[in-house]
């Protein structure tokens, strides 16, 4: 088999599953469905590790076409595969995660009516990821990252019959549309500027039109290439959840809880991540957009960090946690360490699935009761759940030796090394984050897993938005039924997320930050030097558990420690404090319980005015003009030809074979009239 | 004179195809009416065969053979390979439509192969006495074909409007051929293009003849103003035989029309660039309009085909590779098509019920969901909507009609377009948003309902990939055009 | 002496051909058609063509006109009403005939027209038109004779196909069938009640008449 099949395969199995699930679902049984998909997307994990070793191992990385779809005045729209270690990682990532996933669907969904179409979409879903990773031009890779979208968008609605679900999905696709217009807007200038949307083309044209600048509005010249990463920028925004397109990810949790691990955690929302260390040739050469990213990525890390810790939904606390992260990434991408938002990309994925399919797994336990504060004391019941959550929540605030330390922090010394402007801000916001970070898991973990056992209560049936189409289903524990542990399709994914999440960034952050694991994908000026120091500060501790024993006497560690020890005071010790404090702060509290008002901003502002626009324009041009004047009145010059069209044809031959002759006598005059001055 | 000069390998394709046409005839008279289906199988083994020792010469370079009379080459070769699917398929869709009918005989098998024997030499002709002949085959064995139902008023009346427009159509076309032979003294189409080169473009006889060629052409697409045989003939004939003459002899005409035009007589360009202008111009305007105010479906088809005819001459009138390229294309996907179109009826239709008002489609999608969308697919391809394969097709002509500096012809053919989606959105309306008027499944045969779909799916796969088939069709152009 | 015979012969032709559309009486419209075909002949006659013009003659006045006299005969075709019209659309085909002949004038008279090109090479001494067209046919012109083959057997099917397979209601008697009928299959004697009223049954009797 040679590489090119084997790059080829890795996309088209899991496509091949969720054709077979999507369209035969009616025919094959569920256990088909789930056989098939499963055996698509592990394929194509057995393959991806395998390209991912070759790689590491001194292969060659793979540019090329596939297939040549359309060509257009010279403009040629290819499939094409760039596998280099970045998208080889990326691929790992995105099929184990998704493997994972499915394998846990087979218990989460056992129920649901719609389980083959269920698994048809997380196939599709990981066919669209695998094709925007594996995308050598912008064409394919907006592709994908519409495709994403679109499933996202069934997915997030997939309990099509409730409006809440509707809703969100209405809402996540809307915000995305904002988003993806600018990136459209940044590929046509690629486009316009470069004359091609090969990146490899564009990426050695692009230092040459370094001081290109457009003018956008008369008097103003902008540099080019930062108008481009902006754009581009504002598509990753949307895609990865950034403020201020950040607030369709925590409606989205109205979708069953597989696809929030899977897409809304770790994979698509980190697209816009991805893109941006991809674009990294590109961006490099904007200080300008690269600012912007530090500002936006701050913000997002640190306040929807600070929604987390009012949360009560066990889904949306760890959606806010999510948000936060993301925002962590971008705030590396903006420090110029595309390796440390890539890496963190990698740790998160890991650790932030597993906080989710562990949220999951004790929403089963609790019959699809989803309020933490009907929690509490879990740890005995359900052991699994309990360890590996511990596991989760230890790395995301980033416990030395565990994965997420060694990414976080690393993003965390980027941005102090870095000499962007608004490195400062971004500074004071990461910092901040790891406390607020640190004590918004921990409230949720002793809640849910320590404490008085608070679940049983009769009272709590049925009032609050819960995940089941309800109708059959009781939600809540009746009062005196105890919680089970979950089934081992459901503990399997659990316990094998866990292995990554404690050992990989110890494992990988040597050779993706400072080994050359990149060199070949991301491309760094020399005037950006926040790696090149993080590197020399790496080795001068003495590399990972150097780092690790440092970790000790420096100001993260204590910061997420008194996270912890906080939480644990006033959820577990002392739990009047929290709701005196909500008292106290009245203002501040509604602040954030109506998340900074941007819902209201978006739907009483933006929409509403939107649609009072809609409404002057359908009124006044789409009834009178377009309506009354174009379409009924071409609609009627073309119904009187119509009628005139069938009046000559009467049926008679004579006509016909009249109409044939005088065919070809007006032929013949238009012929001679024009060459009749030449005839004489 | 020896065998080798006439160097019959290059016409085995049409060798097999002729003994095996003979064979199904002969077979027919061993079979009782029960055993029809033994010349059935016969008959489309002798298509697979075609199909076969077509692709056997697939990518050969251009070899002339019967001292000059016939050429094999690219473009004829993949001509003739969409025709013979053409075929094939009007033969499996129409299998038990046929079999209701009392038309499923020997003759219409024995006709069917003779019919795409003569638009194989239509394809391949190499001289006006060849071209002329391989029309004629086709054209009579269509006249009997459409008139084999007796006993059908409105199908003898077609075979009757068809033969007689028909023969003034080919005597016009002969006429003009003899005006090209007197100018020019020669019949064979290197010699012919060679000495119009030499004589210069201002010999009036030759262009005088070009006039009637293009009569002849004209007819024959059924372009306005030669279209008026079109809606009569389509509507009248049984749905099979409106498939097969929807269908693969749009193919034929193209390479005809490439032969006769973009070959033979190339050094008029100018001329018969203008003239196919205004037939273009006049076929999409009347095929458009004209096909709105149609209720039943047949006739609304047979409008559109006539519209769709107009955008194939945009292609010739732009006169260049790219624009005989997207012709052709735009010819081999409209054959696919008409084909599912015409399937589409066939498949409704029952033993004394036509499905042919589009009132016949109302609530499809409830009486089957999946056969309302396939017919959803060939609306939209019909239509030009993006993803499908008539919208790539529509763009590859528009693209070379730009290519030439007419614009104005691109916005109005674009225009024209808009108005014909409004038609074809129709049906799917109708399929889709009303309610069913009868509630019976829809009763056909397992081989027809695969093809059927797998033809639909072909629209939509072809749409999302349609640069390997327009390489291919714009190679085999290129490799065919007269140096 | 040739240019005057071709200017008399094509004169007839042409007063022939008019006649055949303008003739009242059928039968002389079909007479008109043979003396076109007759003229005709001869056109081919002075350019030496001599195998073609026989051909002319024989086929389509021996054979098609004959035959073509023997229906316009037998059958009882109202002309009439197939005129029916004709001097009403005359005015406007004979102006589209007009512009036709006067456009086809002003290219065939112009000098660009180039008629010298096409003037017929003088036939050698000796030259045998039928040998040299036969010659042609089984060489040069191999493959669309053979292809005409194919083009008259599809008419022979057709014309079959069309007209001689069994038509489903056409009446025709089976002498078999009549000969092999017994007086009990033809008289079937009914008992019938007397009070019954009359319309109740009808007699069916058996002639060996199919339908």
């Amino acid at each position: 088999m040679t590489m090119q099949t084997i790059y080829l395969l890795i996309p088209l199995a899991p496509l091949l599953g969720a054709l077979i699930a999507g369209l035969f679902g009616w025919a094959i049984s569920r256990r088909a469905a789930h056989v098939v998909t499963i055996a698509g997307v592990g394929i194509s994990f057995l393959l991806s590790a395998y390209v991912l070793k070759t790689l590491l191992s001194g292969g060659d990385s793979f540019n090329g076409s596939v297939y040549t779809w359309l060509t257009v005045a010279g403009l040629e729209f290819n499939v094409g595969f760039l596998v280099d270690r970045l998208s080889a990682m990326m691929m790992c990532v995105v099929t184990f995660v998704s493997l994972m996933v499915h394998v846990y669907t087979i218990g989460y969904m056992h129920e649901d009516p719609g389980y083959a179409r269920f698994f048809s979409y997380i196939s599709l879903f990981t066919f669209s990821m695998l094709m925007l990773v594996m995308s050598n031009n912008f064409v394919q890779l907006f592709f994908g990252w519409e495709a994403v979208g679109l499933v996202s968008y069934l997915l997030i609605g997939f309990w099509f019959k409730r409006p809440t679900a509707i809703f969100a999905n209405m809402k996540a696709f809307l915000i995305n549309r904002v988003g993806d217009f600018g990136f459209l807007l940044g590929i046509g200038l690629v486009l316009a500027h470069f004359g091609s949307l090969d990146y490899a083309e564009v990426f050695k044209a692009a230092p040459s039109v370094q001081e290109a600048t457009i003018t956008l509005f008369p008097g103003h010249a902008w540099s080019l290439m930062t108008v481009t990463c902006v754009l581009l920028f504002i598509g990753a925004m949307g895609k990865s959840a950034q403020f201020p397109l950040h607030v369709w990810l925590p409606d989205s949790m109205e979708g069953p809880t597989p696809i929030s691990a899977l897409i809304h955690a770790a994979t698509m929302v980190t697209a816009g991540i991805f893109m941006v260390a991809r674009m990294s040739p590109l961006f490099e050469l904007s200080d300008a957009a690269l600012n912007f990213i530090l500002v936006i990525g701050s913000i997002t890390a640190l306040f929807m960090g600070l929604l987390g810790i009012i949360q009560n939904d066990i889904k949306r606390v760890v959606a806010y946690s999510t948000l936060s992260q993301l925002g962590y990434m971008t705030v590396a991408l903006g420090a110029s360490a595309y390796q440390a938002g890539v890496f963190h990309l990698m740790t998160h994925a890991f650790f932030k699935a597993l906080l989710f399919l562990a949220a999951g797994s004790v929403i089963m336990g609790l019959h699809h009761d989803q309020d933490i504060r009907n929690m509490g004391g879990l740890r005995k019941y359900m052991p699994i759940t309990w360890i590996t959550s511990l596991i989760g929540s230890l790395a995301l605030i980033g416990t030395p030796f565990l994965s997420g330390f060694y990414s976080k922090d690393s993003i965390i010394e980027a941005v102090h090394f870095s000499k962007l402007p608004a490195a400062g801000f971004a500074y004071f916001a990461v910092m901040a984050g790891v406390f607020v970070t640190a004590f918004y898991s921990f409230r949720m973990y002793f809640l849910v897993f320590h404490g008085k056992e608070r679940f049983g209560k009769a009272s709590h049936h049925g009032d609050h938005t819960d995940e089941e189409e309800a109708t059959d289903h009781h939600h809540g524990l009746t009062p005196g039924q105890k919680p089970h542990e979950s089934p081992w399709v459901i503990t399997l994914p659990l316990v094998l997320l866990a292995i990554p999440s404690v050992i990989i960034g110890a494992v990988e952050i040597e050779p993706m930050l400072f080994g050359d694991f990149f060199s070949d994908a991301i491309l760094i000026s020399g005037n950006h030097e926040a790696m090149a120091k993080l590197g020399e500060v790496f080795r001068l501790h003495g590399g990972v558990t150097g780092m690790g024993t440092h970790a000790f006497i420096t100001l993260p560690f204590w910061l997420a420690l008194a996270g912890v020890a906080l939480a644990w005071f006033f959820y577990l010790k002392r739990p009047d404090i929290p709701s005196a404090i909500r008292k106290a702060a009245g203002p501040l509290y509604s602040l954030m319980e109506n998340k900074y008002y941007m819902d209201h901003l978006y739907i009483n502002g933006f929409a509403a005015a939107g649609r009072g626009i809609g409404v002057i324009f359908w009124k006044l041009g789409d009834t009178i003009l377009i309506d009354g004047l174009l379409v009924n009145g071409s609609a009627k010059v073309v119904e009187f030809g119509a009628g005139l069209v069938r009046r000559i044809q009467t049926g008679y031959l004579y006509h016909y074979a009249f109409a044939m002759i005088v065919g070809a006598i007006i032929l013949l005059s238009w012929w001679l009239g024009g060459i009749l001055p030449a005839l004489r | 004179m020896s065998w080798t000069q006439l160097n019959l390998a290059v016409a085995t394709p049409e060798i097999f195809l002729l003994v095996a046409a003979l064979i199904v005839l002969l077979s027919d008279i061993f079979l009782n009416e029960r055993n029809k289906s033994i010349a059935y199988g016969l008959t489309l083994a002798a298509l697979a065969g075609t199909a076969y020792l077509l692709l056997q010469s697939a990518g050969q370079s251009p070899r002339p053979g019967f001292n000059g009379m016939f050429i094999a080459d690219p473009l004829s070769q993949a001509a003739k390979f969409g025709m013979v699917i053409g075929v094939a398929l009007m033969l499996v869709y129409g299998r038990s439509y046929a079999r209701l009918r009392g038309i499923f005989r020997g003759e219409l098998f024995a006709l069917s192969l003779f019919a795409l024997l003569g638009m194989m030499v239509m394809a391949s002709g190499a001289n006006f006495v060849t071209l002329y002949i391989g029309l004629e085959l086709l054209s009579l064995s269509l006249y009997a074909l459409v008139a084999m139902q007796r006993n059908n008023v409105h199908a003898t009346e077609a075979a009757m409007k068809y033969f007689v427009l028909g023969a003034l159509a080919s005597g016009l076309l002969l006429y003009g051929m003899s005006m090209v032979y007197g100018a020019t003294g020669a019949l064979d189409i290197p010699t012919i293009s060679q000495r119009i080169t030499v004589h210069g473009a201002n010999n009036l006889l030759a262009i005088f003849g070009l006039v009637f060629i293009v009569t002849g052409i004209g007819f024959k697409l059924g372009a306005v103003p030669f279209h008026m045989w079109v809606p009569d003939v389509y509507d009248g004939a049984p749905t099979l035989l409106t498939q097969l003459i929807g269908s693969a002899p749009k193919l034929a005409a193209f390479a005809f029309t490439f032969r006769l035009l973009a070959e033979a007589l190339a050094g008029y360009k100018p001329d018969w660039s203008s003239m196919l202008t205004i037939l273009a111009v006049l076929s999409l305007v009347v095929g458009n309009v004209a096909a709105i105010a149609q209720t039943r479906l047949k006739r609304m088809l047979a409008y559109s085909t006539i519209s769709h005819m107009g955008f194939l001459l945009l292609g010739f009138m732009a006169g260049t590779r790219d624009g005989y390229a997207a012709s052709f294309f735009y010819a081999m996907s409209y054959m696919l098509t008409a084909a599912a179109s015409f399937g589409m009826i066939m498949l409704l239709s029952g033993k004394d019920f036509e499905a042919d008002q589009i009132a016949d489609f109302k609530g499809l999608a409830k009486r089957d969901p999946w056969f309302a969308a396939m017919m959803l697919i060939v609306m939209f391809s019909m239509a030009g909507i993006p993803v499908f394969v008539g919208f790539f097709a529509k763009f590859a002509v528009l693209k070379a009609v730009i290519s030439t500096g007419a614009i104005w012809l691109a916005v109005l053919a674009v225009a024209c377009s808009l108005i014909g989606a409004f038609y074809y959105l129709r049906v799917v309306k109708v399929m889709y948003f009303d309610e069913p008027e009868n509630q019976a499944p829809i009763a056909a045969a397992p081989d027809s309902r695969i093809l059927l779909s797998v033809n639909c799916l072909l629209l939509l796969l072809l749409g999302l990939l349609p640069d390997r088939l327009l390489t291919v069709l714009t190679e085999a152009v290129q490799r065919s055009m007269l140096p | 002496m040739t240019l005057a015979l071709f200017y008399l012969f094509a004169a007839i032709l042409v007063l022939a051909a008019l006649r055949v559309v303008t003739a009242r009486n059928p039968v002389h419209a079909a007479l008109s058609l043979v003396l076109c075909f007759f003229t005709a002949a001869m056109l081919w006659m002075l350019i030496k063509a001599e195998f073609l013009a026989i051909s002319l003659v024989l086929i389509y006045v021996g054979a098609v006109m004959v035959l073509f006299l023997f229906v316009v005969m037998m059958l009882d075709i109202n002309f009439e009403s197939l005129r029916k019209g004709f001097w009403r659309f005359f005015p406007v085909a004979g102006t589209v005939a007009a512009i036709m002949l006067g456009e086809m004038l002003l290219v065939l008279t112009s000098r660009y027209a180039n008629l010298s090109a096409a003037r017929l090479p003088e036939p050698a001494a000796g030259f045998n038109s039928a040998k040299a067209l036969g010659k042609l046919l089984y060489t040069e012109y191999f493959l669309p004779f053979q292809l005409a083959a194919v083009l008259l057997l599809v008419g022979m099917i057709a014309a079959i196909a069309l007209t001689h397979r069994q038509r489903k209601n056409t009446k025709f008697q089976d002498p078999a069938d009549q000969v092999a009928v017994k007086a009990a299959d033809r008289v079937v004697v009914l008992k019938m009640e007397a009070e019954k009223p009359a319309h109740a049954e009808t007699d069916t009797t058996h002639t060996g008449e199919k339908a």
